[in-house]
């Protein structure tokens, strides 16, 4: 009996906070039929929306693939002055309302910020323009990759690159063939998050863009936007979108964490046969 | 040669780990480093591969020094305890991976991975991954792994470890038979005896980062030169006894040794070694087809298969006990081995009365005290040197001096110390610092390999630590010994040691033991026992039975070390007593040992060595027992 009542306090609790909302935002972008949601979709604001948002996503992921695990090999395999510091500031963009990180890069590269000179002598503009919006996005999807990728690096230790160093192989071969297919897994995790956090990023992103329509609006501005302007189906048709590759990139996921997981288990395994003899 | 280590050392900060190891390996040679873990082998290993820089010293290997190259250029083939395999490629691409690396063509690289497999047993299994292979496979991929590019040398850390008993002994026997075909030059390290006496053309015995002996399995097992080598290799029964023209004494027993007077320290002692099966058991003196040592009762039986120890504790000997020293033991307890199923063993029985004879001994060189002499040039490290001198010619020892000074005055000190020292000790060795005498000489300690450490201190009782303030440091802080030389004697002919509080330690009354047994010191021990509290009972003002029977003991087992000794009590304050019997004596030592129990109040918790060191106007020798 209380086994049942639980059952179904969790199951109501799921069903109000995510069942629900996501069946009445599906519910009304289809309500007018699939030519009227085709049809909110196919605007030039909304493409152009969309571009931007994958533009952003695709250049945050690369170079936040690429630095991250530049950094999670730093933090693992060297000690450093500093070291504890640099641990602690990557984990900043987890913890700062990412409105107050898309208003310091307005304080950097606005009219009267600090970099305002190097805006005007090279007259590229990075507030309220794409490069802006760039450093708001790899402000706060920082740490998914290193994060993911340190506990890996840490497991693997350096024995294998050590081996690999004896046989013959320079720094650069042994990470491409040593280093990095052992973290390969951690590396795609961490890309995954990445992708994830930066698809529906809104709060920086809105701050530095100043949402210009058709020229700084991301998916999530324009969905923002629309609402404001109670073009409800429009809006409910971007959001089921938006919602329905955050939902492929959720199953993707599920499948690298199994994959993941498996890895890790095979690697303790291992060691614990190697501890289990006398 | 295809491996020369020549004067190698590793630290890591203020511990060595690799301590002046200067070793030859010859081509096709197969070297087995054994050693206890964390003796630093393994260390020594990675020294060769270029996986540690070195501290100091030169690593070459057929004749050129690769000292200062990465460990790409350096061509050795190693094989980690756990094999570190490639997880993710398969067992032919982890064999692969030393010939993709230096882009040997796809042709070549399988026609070498094939034959490897076939080498090592695994033809067959290329598209396995190492997850899916035994951990006995998993050795192999490592092994031919490690061979694939044809290295100069093959390094193994300890190859076997992680694999049970049973595919150990089978993968020793085809490791050897590789070796041997492909004639690699090969250093394997382990901690195993029995796989190192089965692999090694030669065995290098390695005890805290130091390499003491080097030899075939039989040398080092038959006539090894060192102590710990003939207690680490096997079963040892050590006896120390004395030595005659030509011949060694164990009580009663004289054995015919050529040489023996070469063998023994000042006092005449030789360190003699029997393995268990040197020895034979008869249950009566005429059984024995040859030299008895003595009559015994059997303590136990273990039966080792092919073998039988049965450890028989033998009675008392004049002038001869059993090395290490144990506390409060008597007798000498030995080990003998008997073939199970010899004619008579089965007879042998606990609580029986056997006697042991000899079929076979060796005679270890001396024992001797290695001396840490600390001198900063002032008049007290005088006396350090003075009684460093006595010291050396009574215990025949090495002697270290280390000098902390300032530019000329340390070459002065170096030719002074030289002068004072080098007739008395043969091996003396002087080095110099820049720094605070107590840190250097703790350093120092650290460092190195000493028994004991000597320096000079203040004789006047009123400025009680003027210009010793490292010898303030050192009686709390050093792990070994220290010996504060005072107004010098000129020899050391009576030994107060006190058993200061407490339990009386074991550390101390060995270390007298050893040092007495040296210089021919009579020891007295004293316990002082405290009046400071008002006894409720005239019993209490009696000293404790328990703490008597102590003393009794330490007084036996200086006995039993060949040592005179008598025991004494007093009343009163601890360190007055001390120097009031020290005085009344005219002591030539004192031996204070550090044993301060942490459950007495705090006001009871007085230093007493610091105290005695800083009052007493003779040197005092500082023992401290490890804390709890």
């Amino acid at each position: 009996m209380v086994s049942r009542l639980l059952i179904g306090a969790v199951l109501l609790y799921i069903g109000i906070l995510i069942v629900a909302p996501v069946g009445a935002i599906v519910h009304g972008a289809f309500s007018r039929g699939l030519g009227a949601f085709l049809a909110a979709l196919n605007q030039p604001d909304v493409f152009h929306a969309f571009q931007l948002t994958l533009i952003l996503s695709a250049a945050a992921v690369t170079l936040n693939t690429v630095f991250g695990v530049l950094i999670a090999w730093m933090l693992v395999r060297h000690r450093f002055r500093g070291r504890g510091l640099v641990n602690g500031l990557v984990d900043l963009p987890f913890v700062v309302s990412p409105v107050i990180a898309g208003y310091a890069i307005l304080l950097l590269f606005g009219r009267q910020g600090w970099f305002a000179p190097f805006v005007q002598v090279t007259g590229i503009r990075v507030a309220f323009a794409l490069p802006g919006m760039l450093l708001a996005t790899l402000f706060i999807s920082l740490p998914f990759v290193i994060r993911e990728v340190m506990p890996v690096l840490e497991s693997v230790g350096t024995e294998q690159e050590q081996m690999a160093h004896t046989l013959g192989a320079s720094g650069w071969q042994t990470f491409w063939r040593v280093t990095l297919p052992n973290i390969r897994w951690g590396v795609l995790y961490g890309i995954t998050l990445t992708l994830a956090r930066t698809l529906g990023e809104f709060g920086a992103v809105l701050v530095v863009s100043g949402a210009v329509s058709g020229l700084t609006e991301t998916a999530t501005l324009y969905i923002f936007r629309a609402m404001d302007e109670r073009q409800y189906l429009s809006a409910y048709a971007v959001s089921v979108v938006l919602g329905a590759i955050s939902f492929g990139i959720l199953m993707a996921m599920e499948g690298v964490k199994r994959r993941l997981a498996e890895e890790r288990r095979l690697g303790t395994d291992n060691r614990r046969r190697r501890m289990a003899l006398p | 040669m295809s491996i020369v280590l020549y004067d190698l050392v590793k630290r890591y900060g203020e511990q060595t780990v690799v301590d002046h190891v200067t070793l030859e390996v010859a081509d096709g040679e197969l070297f087995v480093l054994l050693g206890p873990s964390g003796s630093g082998k393994s260390t020594i290993l990675r020294l060769i591969a270029g996986l540690t820089p070195v501290t100091a010293g030169r690593v070459f290997l057929h004749g050129r020094d690769v000292t200062d190259l990465p460990p790409q250029q350096r061509g050795c083939g190693f094989v980690f305890q756990n094999y570190a395999l490639f997880r993710h490629m398969t067992v032919a691409e982890n064999i692969e991976f030393g010939l993709v690396v230096r882009k040997v063509p796809p042709p070549e690289r399988a026609k070498r991975r094939d034959e490897l497999l076939e080498l090592v047993g695994l033809a067959g299994l290329g598209r396995r991954y190492p997850g899916q292979l035994s951990g006995g496979q998993q050795q192999r991929v490592a092994v031919a792994r490690a061979l694939a590019f044809a290295p100069s040398v093959l390094l193994l850390d300890e190859p076997f470890g992680a694999l049970d008993v049973k595919i150990r002994s089978q993968l020793r026997q085809s490791l050897k038979d590789i070796q041997r075909r492909l004639g690699v030059t090969t250093i394997l390290v382990t901690h195993d005896q029995e796989e190192a006496f089965e692999l090694a053309d030669r065995i290098g015995i390695i005890d805290r980062g130091r390499l003491l002996e080097v030899g075939t399995p039989d040398q080092l097992y038959h006539r090894p030169q060192h102590e710990f080598v003939a207690t680490f290799l096997g079963n040892a029964n050590l006896l120390a006894g004395t030595c005659e023209p030509d011949r060694v004494r164990l009580g009663p027993l004289s054995l015919p040794y050529p040489g023996a007077m070469s063998q023994m320290d000042a006092e005449g002692r030789a360190e003699v070694l029997f393995r268990p099966e040197d020895l034979v058991l008869a249950p009566e003196r005429n059984g024995l087809n040859g030299p008895a040592l003595g009559a015994g009762v059997v303590e136990q039986v273990t039966f080792l298969g092919p073998l039988r120890h049965v450890r028989v504790r033998l009675d008392p000997l004049p002038g001869t006990w059993p090395l290490p020293l144990r506390y409060g033991e008597e007798g000498i307890p030995l080990t003998v081995a008997l073939l199970s199923g010899a004619n008579g063993t089965e007879e042998v029985r606990v609580g029986q009365t056997v006697w042991v004879g000899i079929r076979r001994f060796h005679v270890l060189p001396r024992i001797a005290l290695r001396l840490l002499i600390g001198t900063d040039g002032s008049s007290e490290a005088e006396h350090a040197l003075y009684l460093a001198a006595r010291l050396g010619q009574d215990t025949g020892g090495s002697a270290t001096v280390l000098m902390v000074g300032e530019g000329r005055a340390e070459e002065a000190l170096r030719s002074h110390a030289g002068e004072t020292l080098k007739t008395a000790v043969a091996d003396l060795h002087l080095k110099a610092r820049r720094g605070e005498l107590g840190a250097e000489i703790l350093r120092e300690v650290a460092q190195g390999e000493y028994d004991l450490v000597i320096l000079g201190g203040q004789a006047d009782p009123r400025r009680p630590w003027a210009g010793s303030a490292a010898a303030e440091r050192l009686i709390r802080e050093s792990p070994i010994p220290v010996l504060v030389a005072k107004t010098p004697r000129p020899a050391i002919r009576r030994v107060l040691l006190c058993l200061a509080g407490g339990e009386p330690g074991k550390l101390d009354v060995m270390f007298t033991a050893r040092l007495a047994r040296r210089t021919g010191a009579m020891v007295t021990l004293l316990h002082v026992h405290q009046d400071g509290e008002p006894a409720d009972t005239p019993e209490d003002a009696r000293p404790d039975p328990w703490l008597t029977r102590q003393l009794e003991r330490g007084r036996l087992t200086l006995l039993g070390q060949g040592v005179r000794a008598e025991a004494k009590i007093r009343l009163g304050a601890v360190v007055d007593e001390i120097l009031a019997e020290a005085a009344e004596g005219d002591y030539d030592l004192i031996v204070v040992g550090g044993h301060i129990p942490s459950h007495l109040p705090a006001v009871l918790e007085r230093d007493v060595a610091a105290e005695v060191v800083a009052q007493a106007d003779r040197p005092v020798l500082v023992v401290r027992g490890k804390l709890p």
